[in-house]
């Protein structure tokens, strides 16, 4: 318990203070946006974990994203709502469609489902082109940044638009999102919600035969998969003031996948390090030119080879022996 | 003296065979690109996600040794399929098993699929350019009869995935090997303890579904020619295929082949104007289809 | 004498083969009565029928009066009918005790809500569970396996853990699926024993076997099918002296029914 609270505590400490404090030292400030993107990638990352507890493989969260960020995008620019406002309606916004649509998806297993959401984040793009209120290939820019919040008269957080570094205040925004995201994940998945998911995991005929509701329990998780997917997309779109349909494609819902096949499955926070880790390593790269994709391609076939339970497993291993 | 409406129904007519032409000619090329994937799938649970740069690997080689060397096409298509013959063996051998016996769950090896297709990207892109590559015509003219119009080289590519195809489903049904890879695909457990050296067979297995690929990529980089980023979108045709015919099940792959290639033929007909309208559409068909039919046309049930 | 589950006219076609044609019985409360028959027999499409994991083309489940063939396996479930899987269906990443208090979700009194916030409710049931879990498992003889992995185990307590998790849900009747395939003589009897102490529990059991001797010990009546239909009904006595049973039986080999 007290292991665990340190952990907490220095994890805390890395985010909040050391980063910045880094940031500050080195004076590249740009770092900022690639830590806000970490944060905010590792949450949609969390979503697909959290499919895979529930034994699907997800390889459709770019979908979600977009929406999130598109519904984002729609109510901020049309409809003048306040930025903090479309955040959670984005997001619930993404879970009742991943209802609608998980229904009768989340009933094919294996390589079915990861096909079809791999074919509903291309239905998408194609959709963003499509309809008019997306606005087709041209997208939505020019998105204000956000606005204010005040409680009874006290600011308790300020204009985005009139902070001298508004990339500070997203990637605190981003972290704290991601903080709670992860909070809620790990709460679940070690409450008895949890156990009965990975009962799911492992065996659903098994599972409703001691009376589990698999299917109601299916949608649930993949609605809250997709409730981060969306709040995802949302805070993204505030960050680059803009979406296009490519803003997230096919890839980006193979990276999501990836970046917890990396952490490991078998870990709550599995997506978030998987997500540092080749979101980094990829910027890290950029500067070895066209040889870029080889050698990140290269590492991670050998991440693949010598740890194919992910990064994490590597604490287990020692543990063990 | 005909009325408008005659003029009408020969015009549907001619419209229709067509598209049958274009959707026959299609189907035969995605068929053949879904039996390798659904080969691979079959024996080993392993969705490919490099199937498509497999493919395009085979089109480079092809468009190296036949339209830089000037070898014949004959020689370059049977070169592709060899060298991706090897690739593939390498890859099961040194990549999946050891993945496979090492993790705690089968889907690990998406990740690793998915690593080798941008490795393969990667290293296309190194050596080939993003430029799109072509090779001169293999034969020339135009078939023009029955209200049909088809180049020459279209009906001997097609004529010729439709030979492979039958040779394909030949080689499963008589061969012992072929015998063996089926009772793999059937029942791994059972196969081993039936005597069936399972180590072996996977990797010929996986030798000869990417051999499939570099062999269909050969042959089409006659007529649409190849460049280096499109492995991944022909992944994505090449999981849509399998999974309307079924994953696993050679039948399965064919009959999504032609399906695919007849939606595709018929959809950019009838909706020329809208574009990617015709992909949304097949998408979202596809998705319905597959909510009521969770296992495709013809597949396991466990995919 | 009403019966507690009733089998009226149960048939169950797959495309053009009828795999179970128009099978009727009924179960006693806290009776053993096994469904046996050769291999094919439909036996397995039978159990799942029973257990709503199957929809019946025709016919219908009633258990208690009412229907419950159409539910859903959970709802069954929650009603009192449940089934147990041959060995390799059990929770494999999972210690035994887990398995096992995993499976009372059917007892819970706090919602999903309750156990995510961690609600006095939910803390209550946790604690209810495990002592439950434990009693299951020293009811079962498993007392000494409870912290091993699910996936270690051996194929005798594998059987066992399988009835431990469908124990955990309290039902009151058990069906067990082929609870003997693949035991020596030793496994044989003490999974016997374990089945009759089921019944001194309270349950009624209905399972489906294809080890003849295991059956003639243990029922209270068996149910012989032969190609999808009943060919008899009764006490094992009867059955023994069957003609039909015996010709059944020995159409398919000889040695299945230990005669």
């Amino acid at each position: 318990m007290t292991k665990k609270l340190i952990g907490l505590v220095v994890f805390l400490l890395a985010v909040f203070i050391a980063v910045p404090m880094l940031i500050a030292a080195t004076g590249r400030t740009d770092l900022y946006y690639v830590f806000t993107s970490v944060a905010l990638l590792s949450i949609a990352s969390a979503g697909v974990w959290l499919t895979f507890f529930i034994g699907r493989i997800n390889i459709g969260q770019g979908a979600y994203a977009l929406m999130g960020g598109y519904v984002s995008a729609i109510l901020i620019m049309y409809y003048g709502w306040s930025f903090w406002w479309t955040l959670p309606v984005a997001g619930i916004f993404c879970a009742a469609a991943s209802i609608l649509i998980g229904f009768p998806i989340l009933r094919l297993r294996g390589v079915y489902f990861a096909m079809v959401t791999l074919i509903l984040t291309e239905v998408m793009r194609l959709l963003a082109l499509a309809l008019p209120i997306t606005n087709g290939a041209k997208g939505i820019t020019s998105i204000p940044p956000p606005g204010p919040i005040s409680l009874f008269g006290m600011t308790l957080v300020p204009d985005f638009a009139t902070l001298q570094n508004p990339r500070i205040a997203f990637y605190y925004l981003s972290v704290m999102l991601m903080i709670a995201c992860f909070a809620v994940l790990y709460r679940l998945v070690h409450s008895r919600i949890g156990h009965i998911c990975m009962s799911l995991q492992q065996n659903e005929e098994l599972a409703s035969s001691i009376g589990v509701n698999i299917a109601a329990l299916r949608v649930m998780a993949y609605a809250i998969s997709s409730f981060f997917g969306g709040l995802s997309g949302a805070v993204f779109i505030g960050a680059t003031q803009s979406i296009y349909p490519s803003s997230f494609t096919v890839t980006d819902s193979v990276n999501f996948m990836l970046n917890c096949f990396l952490g490991g499955l078998g870990y709550v926070f599995g997506p978030m390090l998987g997500t540092l880790v080749l979101y980094l390593g990829w910027n890290l790269l950029f500067s070895t030119g066209e040889f870029q994709l080889l050698i990140y391609s290269t590492a991670m076939i050998v991440l693949m080879l010598v740890l194919p339970n992910g990064l994490l497993s590597l604490g287990s291993f020692k543990r063990r022996g | 003296m005909p009325g408008p409406s005659i003029t009408f129904t020969w015009w549907i007519r001619r419209l229709m065979e067509q598209v049958i032409a274009n959707g026959l000619y299609l189907g035969a090329q995605y068929a053949l690109i879904a039996l390798g994937l659904t080969l691979i799938f079959g024996l080993m649970n392993v969705l490919n996600f490099a199937h498509g740069q497999m493919y395009v690997l085979g089109g480079f080689i092809t468009y190296t040794v036949y339209g830089q060397l000037g070898l014949p096409f004959a020689v370059a298509v049977i070169c592709s399929g060899i060298t991706l013959a090897v690739i593939g063996g390498f890859m099961e051998r040194y990549l999946f098993r050891t993945v496979i016996r090492r993790s705690h769950r089968e889907e690990s090896t998406m990740m690793l699929a998915a690593a080798t297709a941008f490795f393969f990207d990667a290293v296309m892109l190194l050596v080939f350019g993003e430029k799109q590559r072509g090779v001169p015509k293999i034969v020339k003219g135009v078939f023009n009869d029955f209200g049909v119009i088809l180049p020459y080289d279209r009906i001997l590519v097609g004529l010729i995935a439709a030979i492979l195809i039958l040779g394909f489903i030949a080689f499963m049904k008589y061969t012992k090997t072929g015998r063996a890879m089926r009772a793999l695909a059937q029942d791994r457990v059972a196969a081993q303890l039936m005597g069936v050296e399972v180590d072996r067979y996977t990797m010929i297995g996986f030798a000869l579904g990417a051999m499939l690929a570099g062999l269909v990529g050969g042959l089409l980089v006659s007529i649409t020619g190849v460049n280096s980023g499109i492995g991944g979108p022909i992944s994505i045709k090449a999981f849509m295929m399998i999974m309307i015919g079924g994953a696993g099940v050679v039948s399965g792959a064919i009959a999504g082949g032609f399906i695919l290639g007849m939606m595709e033929s018929v959809g950019l007909t009838v909706l020329r104007e809208y574009g990617d309208v015709t992909y949304l559409v097949i998408f979202a068909a596809l998705m319905m289809f597959l909510s009521i039919r969770p296992n495709g046309l013809m597949g396991k049930p466990w995919g | 004498m009403s019966h507690i589950l009733e089998v009226k006219g149960l048939t169950k076609r797959f495309g053009g083969l009828t795999a179970v044609n128009d099978v009727s019985f009924g179960v006693n409360e806290r009776e053993i009565l096994s469904v046996i028959g050769p291999n094919g027999a439909g036996k397995s499409t039978l159990f799942k029928l029973i257990s709503s994991f199957l929809k019946p083309s025709a016919g219908e489940v009633t258990f208690r009066g009412e229907r419950i063939s159409n539910l859903a396996p959970h709802i069954a479930a929650r009603k009192g009918v449940v089934r147990t899987f041959q060995e390799t269906t059990i929770f494999r990443n999972m210690s035994v005790r887990d398995n096992v208090i995993v499976a009372h979700q059917l007892r819970a009194r706090a919602s999903l809500l309750g156990f995510f916030a961690g609600s006095a409710e939910a803390r209550r049931d946790e604690v209810r569970f495990a002592e439950s879990a434990d009693e299951i498992l020293s009811f079962l003889g498993l007392d000494a396996i409870r912290s091993e992995l699910a996936r270690n185990l051996p194929h005798g307590h594998l059987r066992a853990l399988g009835i431990a998790i469908g124990l955990a849900t309290t039902p009151t009747l058990l069906l067990l699926d082929e609870p003997f395939a693949g035991m020596n003589h030793d496994e044989t009897m003490k999974a016997v024993a374990m089945v009759r102490k089921l019944r001194e529990r309270g349950l009624t059991v209905l399972l489906v076997e294809h080890d003849m001797s295991a059956v003639m010990k243990i029922s209270d009546r068996i149910v012989v099918l032969n190609f999808g239909e009943k060919i008899a009904e009764g006490t094992p006595a009867e059955i023994q002296n069957n003609q039909r049973v015996i010709e059944a039986y020995l159409g398919v080999e000889d040695e299945a029914i230990g005669l």
